[in-house]
């Protein structure tokens, strides 16, 4: 049972890995940025999950892989001739290199100060991107082309959504295997205990910095492949938002888990494509969920699927619904602000001589100064708020 | 002459507002070992909420109405939500602050719009104080000078000769004892946390007015204000106001210098073979002003850990 149990998770995974082979560009594309994203935040867990640094400067790493693939690839135009899979090569070497310096000043300390090290790090490059033409090509950026190699044309995406699988695949066997190894455990203890290391005679400054730089150069790999996949690159790419994409994937989906981290990315990336065409607040909801995973679920969601104990399933439901209806009311009455505060629905009342004019919202037309507009969310999350407080009153009774 | 005035009063200024915005941040680092990254969020809060009150009440109610806001706003987060995580570790409460950060972001922008609302300076202080060879000072730069300036004499008075100054100092080293000896230190947190954010909420709605009150105001400053704290060190606040005043006056004063690595190569006769090259060697100094607070705090960090005024690292 258990095998065939195996055989059909296995089948079910490589189906769904490889069915974006034929897609469309426009979801070829999404599946290779789901994929990056995984990778990219699986990478940056590496320091978390084993060493309990924070990094929030990870962006510089994953924006120097893609600059130097971009680099290659305009070298491969100019006539240099490495095929196409082997260019993420060049994001590894330099996220490793990179890595190496930034890693050997940054660990130096622990705790916030590593974490402020690290913003810094990714602010001092994202200041002086713009600056430096030659490098990072300005304000507008350096792009290239896909050159045709080893019989493919990589004119569509879905071929080049092969070499990033492949390449995000070998990744996070390195990842996996990496915490295996000796010098993984060590970093797990260093995660529990740096000054009882240091007393063993560990030097722990040089397992950080191995662990940075091993970091630093997944996280590279992966800029390296959407570096291939998207053919440019700007300076913005070490901008602030970059650094904290890993950060919010990573919590939400679960830190002491090994795919928490990618399963988060994945779930994010994706509802965020989907999202981002329906409602300009996605990033808002994004933050909202981060702060409740953090407040409620510091394991995050895989990690309190898997962790949590068998749970009678009434209980499950009524804590969905309970967050469901919660996230509803919330959701509505933060679509309504968003269009009476805009400045076109200004502009429309004052045509209408400053009276309430009617909007809509999910295909339904409401007026604002309707009470049952307001009332109706409200009611919706007493109702949510009432299941969850009943749930606490039957487990604390239990 | 004229443009070391007018960088020397503009950098005294800047400085200024960046100590009004790192004292508190300071203060609850050294006190709670929070690294509060929603703290630059609350200042711009304080410039919003001093625009939007100061729409009913006039610019001089909103300027301790905002404040006051801010400070219950910071006093909710410290008792419902940083205590809440703060069994996790402080590494759960600095992810919490940084998740607030992100919130109060985009709810600024869908509330006010994604361009700077016009917080105009009241017309009483819209005046020239006083000018020096055709070059004249604002009379809001000065106001926000004092302002800064008796923030920070009535904090040092607060925490040196007070008995509520005595117990903060107390429990920003040993919080353990503080609370052993029957002081109530969750409170002195809370208060901590809401006076730091009054302090934060206070440069926003002051410094608001002069400088553009837009939805980037936070991450602009957020950063450099995290390179102040750690160039003063911990918990130090007279470590803070030097490293305000320096890196203010460093990055007005470098504004228009246009020095470059190939220039100061001149006496060795390699300029022209470093310009040549590119790259690192010429860019100029004015262009680097934005990543000049970075560099000063890396080095700090590599050369004085503990920052200029700390006392443990």
């Amino acid at each position: 049972m258990n095998r065939y149990h195996r055989i059909a998770v296995c089948l079910a995974a490589a189906i769904v890995l490889l069915a974006p082979l034929t897609f469309s560009d426009r979801y070829a594309n999404l599946a290779i940025r789901i994929l990056v994203a995984a990778l990219f935040a699986t990478a940056f867990n590496l320091l978390w999950r084993q060493a309990r640094l924070l990094s929030f400067g990870h962006g510089v790493y994953f924006g120097a892989g893609m600059f130097a693939a971009v680099h290659l690839m305009r070298a491969n135009e100019a006539g240099l001739n490495v095929p196409l899979i082997l260019v993420p090569l060049a994001g590894v070497l330099s996220g490793l290199i990179i890595g190496l310096l930034c890693g050997f000043i940054a660990t130096l300390r622990s705790g916030a100060y590593f974490s402020m090290i690290t913003l810094a790090i990714a602010e001092l490059i994202y200041s002086l991107g713009p600056r430096w033409q030659a490098l990072f090509g300005g304000e507008a950026g350096i792009s290239s082309m896909r050159i045709p190699s080893m019989g493919l044309s990589f004119a569509a995406l879905n071929e080049v959504y092969l070499i990033v699988l492949g390449w995000s695949a070998l990744g996070f066997v390195a990842i996996r295997f990496f915490a295996k190894t000796p010098l993984g455990q060590i970093a797990y203890a260093l995660g529990d205990n740096e000054r009882r290391l240091q007393f063993l005679g560990y030097r722990t400054h040089a397992v950080k910095v191995c662990l940075f730089a091993l970091s630093a150069a997944i996280s590279g790999l992966a800029g390296g492949l959407l570096g291939i996949a998207a053919e440019n690159v700007d300076y913005t790419v070490f901008g602030p938002a970059s650094s904290a994409a890993p950060v919010i994937q990573t919590f939400i989906g679960g830190a002491d888990v090994l795919f928490g981290p990618a399963f988060g990315a994945a779930i994010l990336t994706g509802f965020g494509n989907v999202f981002s065409d329906v409602t300009r607040l996605w990033l808002l909801y994004q933050g909202l969920a981060f702060v409740v995973v953090v407040m409620f679920l510091p394991a995050g969601i895989v990690g309190s699927l898997l962790s949590s104990k068998k749970r009678p399933l009434r209980e499950a439901i009524a804590n969905t619904l309970a967050v469901l209806l919660c996230s509803a009311s919330l959701i509505f009455l933060c679509e309504s602000a968003s269009i009476l505060l805009s400045d076109s629905y200004a502009s429309l009342r004052a045509n209408q001589g400053g009276s309430w004019v009617s909007y809509r919202l999910f295909n339904i037309e409401l007026l604002p100064s309707s009470p049952i507009v307001w009332a109706l969310p409200l009611i919706v999350a007493l109702a949510g708020v009432l299941v969850s407080c009943k749930l606490k009153r039957q487990e604390e009774a239990a | 002459m004229t443009y070391l005035l007018t960088s020397l009063v503009n950098g005294l200024v800047f400085g200024l507002l960046l100590f009004m915005v790192s004292a508190g941040l300071t203060l609850i680092f050294g006190m709670m070992g929070v690294l509060n990254f929603a703290h630059s969020s609350l200042y711009m809060l304080g410039a919003y909420l001093g625009y939007s009150i100061g729409r009913w009440t006039g610019f001089w109610p909103a300027l301790l109405l905002a404040p006051l806001a801010v400070a219950l706003l910071g006093a909710f987060i410290e008792r419902y939500m940083l205590r809440r995580v703060h069994r996790h570790g402080h590494a759960q409460e600095l992810l919490l602050t940084f998740g607030l950060a992100l919130i109060i972001h985009e709810a600024i922008k869908l509330m006010y719009g994604p361009y700077p609302v016009e917080y105009a300076i009241p017309a009483e202080l819209a005046r020239t104080a006083f000018s020096v060879n055709g070059f004249n000072v604002p009379l809001y730069r000065l106001f926000i000078g004092a302002v800064a300036i008796s923030m920070f004499v009535s904090l040092f008075l607060l925490m040196r000769y007070t008995r509520l100054g005595l117990i903060v100092r107390a429990a920003l080293s040993q919080p353990l004892m503080v609370e052993s000896l029957g002081h109530n230190v969750g409170f002195v947190f809370l208060l901590v946390f809401a006076i730091g954010a009054a302090l934060a909420g206070l440069a926003g709605a002051v410094a608001g007015a002069f400088y553009p009150t837009g939805p980037n105001m936070a991450e602009d400053l957020g950063s450099i204000v995290f390179v102040v704290v750690v160039v003063g060190g911990l918990g130090s606040l007279e470590g803070a106001l030097v490293a305000s005043l320096a890196i203010g006056l460093l990055t007005t004063l470098t504004v228009g210098l246009d020095w470059t690595l190939a220039g100061a190569l001149a006496p060795f006769g390699l300029s022209g073979w470093a310009a040549s090259i590119g790259g690192l060697f010429s860019i100029t100094l004015s262009s680097l002003t934005g990543s000049l607070p970075f560099i000063i705090m890396l080095f700090v960090l590599l050369f004085r850990p503990a920052g200029l005024m700390g006392e443990r690292s």
